[in-house]
């Protein structure tokens, strides 16, 4: 609603009472992160003990220094967001702890020892710089807080912020392949340099997220107009498709020389739902989802990659593939069904069996040793972390931090349905990475400035109203004399 | 602004439903498809990280012998379990073998070890209640073990006579009374721990010379592989005849020209040496007991091709579903409408064929009073607490034959080994045994032309008055059935009566 609206009706807005104003919560929040800490602690002494019997000697290290990590993390709520929701530190927590976790289980495998094999892609120090990347997110978790007080401020950084994140998303494609191709794909999507690799699209995406809620702020009236009635449909004006055929086109450029259906999606999902709330139009959505869906298989058609990921999508089982590009699918899938309801325990599966298992099938692992059940509390995590996001959306006054707030929490969505769809069989797979599970710290710091922004959202729009001093109605009028 | 995230949140809680579903439907419902699926590396590892069950052969309990373990699974390095095969040669055509292709290909696995995986692995439905207990235990799982009806000194007998002889044979020795496979070897055999090595490019190298090998060493010739029939199916041709009532006992007398004219052809049938069979209308007995082919060619064509065709069906030929539970090859008498053919095959040429197990199944049936009961392996599976998780039950395949007729063909049988002009005198009768064998033997001409040696074939049961155990023997390209045969099967005889 208008800034004029909220004047002429200051007690009648509906989001004051759709959401009542609560306390800080800062202790609940503490407690939900002890919470949160402890569940990790349980599933590194079971890890350890499923795989030899002894709880493991990483044990204090690990969960001590994430303690640290995490305190810090809820001291900067106190100090920088003292009204945030008191949930998502925690949430994220629990699942940057049990990433940690699993990719410290993946990596004693075979070694020091125990049982099962390598994984070779893995090095004996994944779990420590996993740590080391969660300390570097919190780092950037407290900037965030610290600097940004306000989710306007963003806002003036409109086309700066845009420009960084085409940049951002279109570096990979310019560099050669020597530094932007990950080994053993022909996904062109980090830049390597020396050892070090980062893959520019995580904080890309927050940048274009940003740029997206400035621009549909303020072209949103403009967007909204109607243009023709087509089947029932009210397309938007010619002129005003611009923006969507841009980025559309952007999209299928990233599809196209970076060979990655996931981040395309996970770019043109961000825009086109943004810009749904933003006009409330359904034709957006529709026109969205049929020029992506049009622009993949016309990229499946062309594009070798892609062509095969739909047809190992379609039938992985085909001899032809069971050893080829559709192994670690497969084996993704006969990790889960081993694992079956239960699971096999912590330490107890064989999740070392399938290919990259420590990054984008880092899924699959849970579902292994923790069966379906642990799926279901990790998918409930993720479900609610994006609810409170969303709620703090729908709570938050100000247009741009609601668009942003709305934006960022579907796309984590997105993004967990992109990946867990893929490697389930649901959709075709697509490599990118489980939100703050995966091996792979780009997309652990970008998970944890995601979740500093809502929570600083979430601070705004919980934060009580600054108290008059004085009520208009008892000005007493003092006259002179 | 706020309907659209409204609308939004639904979608996205509607996302993870989604997820939820397909999960669930991976996680429980396609559990054992996957598990199915050929390379899956995780089944295919965990069954060597399970001791499997140990094959047993029980045959000699309470007959004064032991036990004796012919399959176990042996720890080696790294927590696998690797098969190990203690009589290997002897018993491959029973324990077959367990390679690590076990789950990935169709010929992973044989014999018992196929046919009885489901226990062996311990994934047998029926053992889902001793597993649970081992996982709250935390007993590492094992497999049930399985008794057989084995006899080990029938077997080591049995595989010692036909590795004497040196020639391509088998035999088999039944439990006429309930139909207990006593005895089952087949020559040339092969070593099943051969393929116990956890190491898939060892294993499948040996697997393909063992292949290739012309003396086929893999085939469980017991069972799977058929010969014609020879003489021995003129038992069956005298079934045929008493059922019909055209003759009614041994002391019936049927016409036996010297020559035969085959009906409708310019064929003349000889019997051996173009000798006359006695008096030219001899009883059947003594037919049987010289073995004239052209007095029982010509009972053939009296009796009929149907009635020899539903004869042989009764005793167990063209039965392609029979299992012992590891599946036999269907032992082949096609009906036929020329009569010439009808009269070959009546004794036991033209496209008559059938496997030793078959043959030991026409004496079994005999000395079973007419009665065929089904055999098999198994007599027991325990898990491993000792419960018994299934016990064998006897059952009959149907009676051929009245009572009085196996009676009958019993004393026709024995006067083939005591009668001094019976085929089987010097080799299974009084110069060679003092048991009381009941037998008849065969030599089945073979190839184009009869080019080939002539197959042996022997079946008999003993002791003829109390039958115990029923022998078919075939040797292919033995000579004479009495010759080559019948020493096999007295030996067999001998060691499981524990007589000379």
């Amino acid at each position: 609603m208008s800034a004029v609206e909220m004047a002429a009706f200051p007690q009648r807005g509906p989001s004051h009472r759709a959401v009542p104003l609560p306390r800080g919560r800062r202790s609940t929040e503490l407690a939900m992160l002890c919470f949160a800490v402890a569940i990790m602690a349980f599933a590194f002494a079971a890890s350890g003990l499923g795989l030899n019997g002894h709880v493991p000697a990483g044990l204090v290290t690990y969960v001590g220094g994430f303690s640290v990590l995490m305190a810090v993390a809820h001291l900067a709520v106190r100090r920088f967001a003292p009204w945030a929701d008191p949930l998502m530190l925690p949430l994220a927590a629990l699942l940057n702890g049990l990433g940690i976790m699993m990719i410290y289980r993946l990596q004693e495998s075979g070694r020091n020892g125990n049982p099962g094999l390598v994984v070779p892609t893995l090095i004996a120090h994944a779990a420590l710089y996993q740590l080391v990347w969660t300390a570097l997110g919190i780092a950037g978790f407290v900037v965030i807080l610290a600097v940004i007080k306000e989710p306007r401020i963003l806002q003036r950084y409109t086309y700066t912020l845009g420009t960084i994140g085409l940049f951002l998303l279109a570096l990979p494609a310019l560099l050669p392949s020597s530094i932007s191709a990950v080994p053993g794909t022909a996904a062109k999507i980090q830049v390597a340099v020396g050892g070090f690799s980062f893959q520019p699209e995580e904080f890309g995406k927050l940048a274009l997220a940003v740029f997206f809620a400035g621009y549909l702020v303020a072209k949103r009236d403009v967007l909204s107009l109607a243009g023709r009635r087509f089947l029932g449909v009210d397309l938007p004006r010619a002129r005003d498709l611009g923006p969507i055929l841009v980025l559309w086109g952007i999209s299928m450029l990233v599809l196209v020389f970076e060979s990655d259906i996931g981040t395309s999606a996970l770019f043109f999902g961000l825009f086109v739902v943004m810009l749904y709330i933003a006009t409330q139009r359904k034709s957006w959505l529709m026109m969205g989802f049929l020029l992506f869906v049009s622009g993949s298989l016309l990229a499946a058609a062309i594009i070798p990659h892609v062509h095969e990921r739909f047809a190992i999508w379609l039938d992985p089982f085909k001899p032809s593939y069971i050893y080829g590009s559709s192994l670690q699918l497969v084996h993704g899938l006969e990790g889960m069904a081993f694992g079956g309801v239960l699971g096999t325990g912590l330490g107890a599966g064989q999740p070392y069996q399938t290919p990259l298992v420590q990054s984008d099938f880092i899924f699959t692992g849970f579902g292994e040793e923790l069966g379906l059940t642990g799926l279901m509390a990790l998918l409930l995590i993720y479900g609610l972390l994006v609810q409170r996001g969303l709620r703090a959306s729908l709570a938050v006054r100000d247009p741009f931090a609601k668009l942003l707030a709305a934006g960022l929490a579907f796309v984590l969505a997105l993004q967990v349905f992109i990946i867990v769809g893929g490697v389930t069989q649901l959709i075709p797979l697509t490599g990118i990475t489980t939100p703050f599970l995966s091996q792979g710290g780009s997309s652990l710091v970008g998970s944890w400035l995601v979740i500093a922004l809502l929570i600083r959202i979430s601070d705004t729009a919980r934060r009580p109203a600054p108290q008059p001093i004085q009520d208009e109605g008892l000005t007493q009028v003092v006259r002179a004399g | 602004m706020n309907r659209a995230i409204r609308r939004l949140s639904i979608a996205g809680l509607a996302m993870f439903l989604v997820l939820m579903i397909n999960i669930n439907y991976l996680q429980v419902f396609r559990v054992n498809s996957l598990a199915a699926e050929p390379g899956n590396i995780r089944i295919f590892d965990q069954q060597f990280k399970n001791s499997r069950g140990e094959i047993i052969a029980a045959g000699d309990q309470g007959r004064g012998g032991q036990d004796l373990v012919i399959a176990k699974s042996r720890p080696v390095k790294g927590g696998y379990f690797q098969r190990f095969y203690p009589l290997g040669r002897v018993y491959a055509p029973v324990t077959g073998y367990d390679s690590v292709f076990g789950t990935s290909s169709p010929n992973g696995r044989t014999g018992i070890e196929k046919a009885e995986n489901k226990f062996l692995a311990g994934t047998a439905p029926s053992l889902a209640v001793y597993n649970l207990k081992g996982l709250f235990t935390g007993k590492p799982k094992q497999g049930a073990s399985v008794y057989l009806t084995i006899s080990p000194k029938a077997q080591r007998a049995a595989y010692s006579a036909l590795a004497a002889m040196g020639k391509p044979a088998a035999a088999v020795a039944i439990n006429p009374s309930n139909g207990a496979i006593l005895a089952m070897a087949s020559y040339p055999s092969f070593n099943p721990n051969l393929y116990s090595p956890l190491d898939t490019r060892l294993v499948g190298k040996i697997d393909k010379r063992l292949r290739s090998n012309p003396s086929q060493p893999l085939l469980n010739r017991a069972i799977n592989d058929s010969f014609p029939p020879g003489s021995t199916f003129k038992l069956i041709t005298t079934s045929a005849a008493f059922k019909s009532g055209k003759v009614i006992n041994q002391n019936s007398t049927i016409p036996a020209p010297t020559a035969y004219l085959l009906p409708g052809s310019h064929t003349r049938l000889y019997n051996d040496n173009g000798a006359p069979c006695g008096n030219g209308r001899p009883t059947i007995e003594f037919a049987l007991t010289v073995s004239c082919n052209t007095a029982f060619a010509k009972l053939g064509d009296t009796v009929g091709g149907s009635a020899l065709h539903r004869m042989a069906n009764a005793y167990g030929f063209n039965n392609p579903n029979l299992t012992i539970p590891l599946p036999v090859t269907a032992s082949a008498y096609p009906p036929l409408t020329d009569p010439a053919q009808i009269a070959q095959s009546a004794i036991g040429q033209f496209n008559d064929l059938e496997t030793p197990l078959q043959e030991a199944m026409i004496a079994a049936t005999i000395a079973n009073h007419g009665t065929t009961m089904r055999p098999y392996l198994v007599q027991q599976i325990k898990a491993p607490d000792q419960s018994t998780v299934q016990t064998a039950q006897p059952s009959s395949l149907g009676s051929p034959i009245t009572p009085g007729q196996a009676r009958s063909l019993t004393l026709m049988m024995e006067q083939v080994t005591q009668n001094s002009a019976g085929t089987a005198y010097l080799t299974a009768g009084p110069p060679a045994t003092g048991i009381l064998i009941a037998g008849k033997t065969g030599t089945a001409q073979n190839g184009v032309n009869n080019s080939h040696l002539d197959d042996a074939v022997f079946t008999c049961f003993a002791p003829a008055g109390n039958p115990q155990i029923a022998v078919g023997v075939i040797v292919q390209g033995g000579g004479f059935g009495a010759d080559a045969a019948a020493p096999i099967a007295l030996k067999i005889i001998q060691a499981y009566l524990g007589q000379r």
